[in-house]
């Protein structure tokens, strides 16, 4: 996902989050409004675009190749058009949408999103793992979202001989090297818990990525043996 | 000197610490259904109610054993006298009145009328005495006197006691007055069709030598097995004007008992929410460390569904019936009520501090919250209360109003998008481990004396048996997390395993931490 333009759909409380998380990732951010008000009346660059399929004017000025889309428009349906419309005309392009609830997500899946987002349902799952798993969730909250010295990271195998051709049941993956790893994501994008049966017999190669826990130094030193740096 | 001695008792029974509470327990234990261990003299009375019919039934024609006897008469009308009299007792407080006539006389600076104030007494509490369910008792009591053969049939008098105690009765007989005025309508204008009916019938068929009614009261006997729709068939109409007032006093049984009953329908379709409502807050009253909901828009919705899935009760409170009525749809004990109203958690009975586990504000509406926030923070001020935010202007009204836990779905989005683009298949992971619909999770375990005795160190915890991960362990004492701790690190009771792995799994290792290790 090294994209460097992300465009963000709809002009509203969802999108301007989205624009304030992302924009230290991106070189540029484009926001689209279905409103010509919201373009007279903010102070951000807000450009007007419609749902009538028309999206030379977009692809013009911007390298669809090198984008990824947010759709968050606040209703449903032109949500769900709108994605639609853009896997339409953008095969490749990665779009990114939230959903209001899981019916919507389903539709919005359907309609090409290769991620959704489902608005109650996640900050659902959010309160009632605060109310069931106090401790956990504080400690994942913290690994994810806040400035903590214990980190979450991808790290992208390049000296596989470093695993002397061991499957991943061979390995001892409790407390690998002071880090925990906690998954691996093959080469055909589907990732699997550390234990799970399905990875038994795979031997672990380059380009497979592990999703590590620990401590920043850690995860570096982890990162210079296996060649991921 | 008399009024004096009268007064000084007064003040002295008004003011007597013993005496009041003695009072207020017999008063709980006969009237307040509330009370605990009301129930259980409640059944008792019931079980006593129960003997004497059986030991009546059975003296009709048997021998009953006399200690039976003596039990049934004797003991049972003891104790029946015995709660008569603190019925009495307890429905009003002499003392009281006679010391509120004195405060109020020596106020208008003229000594206390102690023939008044007695007559005050007395009024009262022969509207007490003279109330139908006192009749009852009274009635009850008499068989005590079984020598006189008549009363003993008054021991069935004892079966109208149940409408004391048995609730259900209580609830009919609420039901049935609601319509009152209609029961009362229905009954003159039975009673005026069976008197003209009966005085027709007698008049038409007295005379005929074949016909089998003589006199005014098989007359009367013949209208009412008619008009009732039951027509035995032993006494019938020979004449043809007979038969025709037959036939009319048919038309009009059928239409009274038509009538009847749709009343009877009626009163209990109008009152079946209430009837609903007094047992769902009979049953919250039972309940203990369950979820209370307040506002059950869509988000509360998928909360309660997923926290159902665990073994807490929740209970939902809106003031919006639709979303009440949603809520019941869902399966959830829901109440048309303002979480927002002191007065709500009043009717509701519900003791936050013992009864409920956390709060959760979850109306998408930032007013809304901050006022319930507000209200329940006002009843208690450590419970846990959770709230949705809206507007992220509103957070330190939110902050102020005294919750501890502060839900922002759009910097969720926000955060969970910026994590998404960064780092894809770590941010699955983590949401894997969240999410309810995957195998994978992350559990906490509670370390207990007994898994500290049987696994003293995480070295020596058995979680790689069981393809599990331990995550770290969160130290309760000093609350910090210890990520990956070494394999000596010891275990503390009141320490958190945070294990991952396969839900089975997980399970199956907390499980085997409780079970005693064999040393071969």
């Amino acid at each position: 996902m090294s994209k460097t333009t992300a465009l963000i759909f709809g002009f509203n409380k969802y999108a301007l989050e989205i624009e304030l998380n992302v924009k230290v990732k991106y070189d540029n951010i484009k926001i689209y409004s279905l409103n010509k008000q919201d373009i007279d009346n903010s102070e951000k660059n807000v450009e007007y675009f419609d749902l009538n399929d028309e999206w030379s004017s977009i692809e013009n000025c911007i390298d669809m190749e090198n984008s990824i889309a947010f759709c968050a428009l606040e209703d449903s349906a032109e949500n769900i058009f709108l994605t639609i419309s853009l896997r339409a005309h953008f095969k490749e392009l990665i779009i990114i949408a939230i959903a209001s609830n899981k019916e919507s997500a389903n539709k919005l899946t359907m309609a090409g999103a290769n991620k959704v987002i489902p608005l109650v349902e996640t900050t659902a799952d959010i309160i009632a793992n605060v109310l069931e798993k106090p401790i956990s969730n504080k400690v994942l909250h913290n690994i994810l979202y806040e400035e903590s010295a214990l980190k979450v990271e991808q790290v992208k195998i390049a000296n596989e001989e470093y695993f002397e051709n061991a499957s991943v049941s061979d390995i001892d993956w409790s407390g690998y090297n002071g880090i925990i790893i906690l998954s691996v994501m093959k080469e055909d994008m589907s990732h699997e818990f550390i234990y799970a049966s399905k990875l038994k017999n795979h031997i672990i190669k380059n380009g497979d990525i592990l999703v590590v826990v620990g401590f920043e130094t850690d995860i570096e030193e982890f990162k210079n043996i296996i060649g991921s740096n | 000197m008399f009024k004096h001695l009268i007064l000084d008792a007064a003040y002295f029974l008004q003011t007597s610490k013993s005496y009041q509470a003695n009072k207020h327990f017999f008063y709980n234990l006969l009237e307040n259904d509330k009370y605990r261990y009301k129930k259980y003299v409640d059944i008792l009375m019931i079980l006593l109610i129960f003997i004497s019919v059986c030991v009546l039934i059975r003296e009709v024609k048997f021998h009953v054993n006399d200690y039976l006897l003596y039990f049934s008469n004797y003991v049972i009308s003891i104790i029946f006298f015995v709660e008569y009299m603190l019925r009495l007792w307890v429905s009003s407080s002499v003392s009281k009145i006679i010391v509120s006539r004195s405060e109020h006389d020596s106020f208008l600076s003229r000594d206390i009328n102690l023939l008044s104030t007695f007559r005050e007494i007395l009024s009262i509490k022969f509207k007490y005495i003279l109330s139908v369910r006192t009749i009852i008792d009274f009635i009850a009591i008499l068989p005590f006197f079984h020598e006189l053969r008549l009363l003993r049939i008054l021991i069935l008098f004892r079966v109208f006691k149940l409408f004391r105690y048995a609730k259900s009765f209580q609830t009919l007989a609420g039901l049935l007055t609601t319509k009152k005025f209609e029961f009362l309508t229905l009954g003159i204008f039975a009673s005026v069709v069976i008197f003209v009916s009966s005085v027709l019938i007698y008049v038409m068929e007295a005379n005929n030598p074949d016909s089998p009614i003589d006199t005014l009261f098989e007359a009367l006997y013949w209208s009412i097995v008619t008009i009732s729709t039951v027509g035995y068939g032993d006494i019938t109409p020979t004449t043809t004007e007979g038969r025709l007032v037959s036939m009319l006093v048919i038309i009009t049984g059928v239409v009274v008992l038509a009538f009847t009953t749709s009343l009877v329908v009626s009163a209990f379709t109008e009152k079946l929410d209430e009837i609903k409502e007094v047992k769902n807050i009979e049953d919250i009253a039972k309940l203990k460390d369950y979820y209370l909901v307040c506002g059950y828009d869509s988000i509360a919705k998928e909360v309660t569904r997923k926290l159902s899935q665990s073994v807490h009760n929740i209970i939902v409170l809106d003031d919006d019936l639709a979303r009440v009525q949603s809520a019941r749809r869902d399966g959830l004990i829901a109440m048309s009520y303002s979480p927002g109203s002191v007065e709500t958690y009043k009717k509701l009975n519900i003791d936050i501090k013992k009864q409920v586990k956390a709060i959760l504000c979850l109306r998408e509406d930032d007013i809304e919250n901050v006022y319930t926030a507000l209200t329940v923070r006002s009843l208690d001020k450590d419970i846990f209360i959770l709230s949705l935010l809206m507007k992220d202007s509103n957070r330190k009204k939110l902050e102020f109003a005294g919750i501890n836990n502060i839900v922002y779905p759009q910097e969720l989005i926000g955060l969970i998008t910026k994590e998404l683009v960064g780092q894809p298949a770590a941010f699955e992971v983590i949401h894997q481990l969240r999410s309810e619909y995957t195998n994978v999770d992350i559990d906490e375990i509670i370390v207990t004396t007994r898994i500290i005795h049987n696994y003293p160190t995480v070295g020596s915890l058995t979680n790689k048996r069981f393809k599990v991960i331990v995550l770290g362990l969160f130290k309760g004492g000093s609350d910090k997390f210890y990520f990956n701790p070494i394999d000596s690190t010891l275990l503390e009771n009141g320490d958190y395993i945070l294990a991952v792995g396969y839900k089975v799994f997980v399970k199956e290792f907390e499980k085997s931490l409780h079970k005693k290790v064999v040393n071969v």
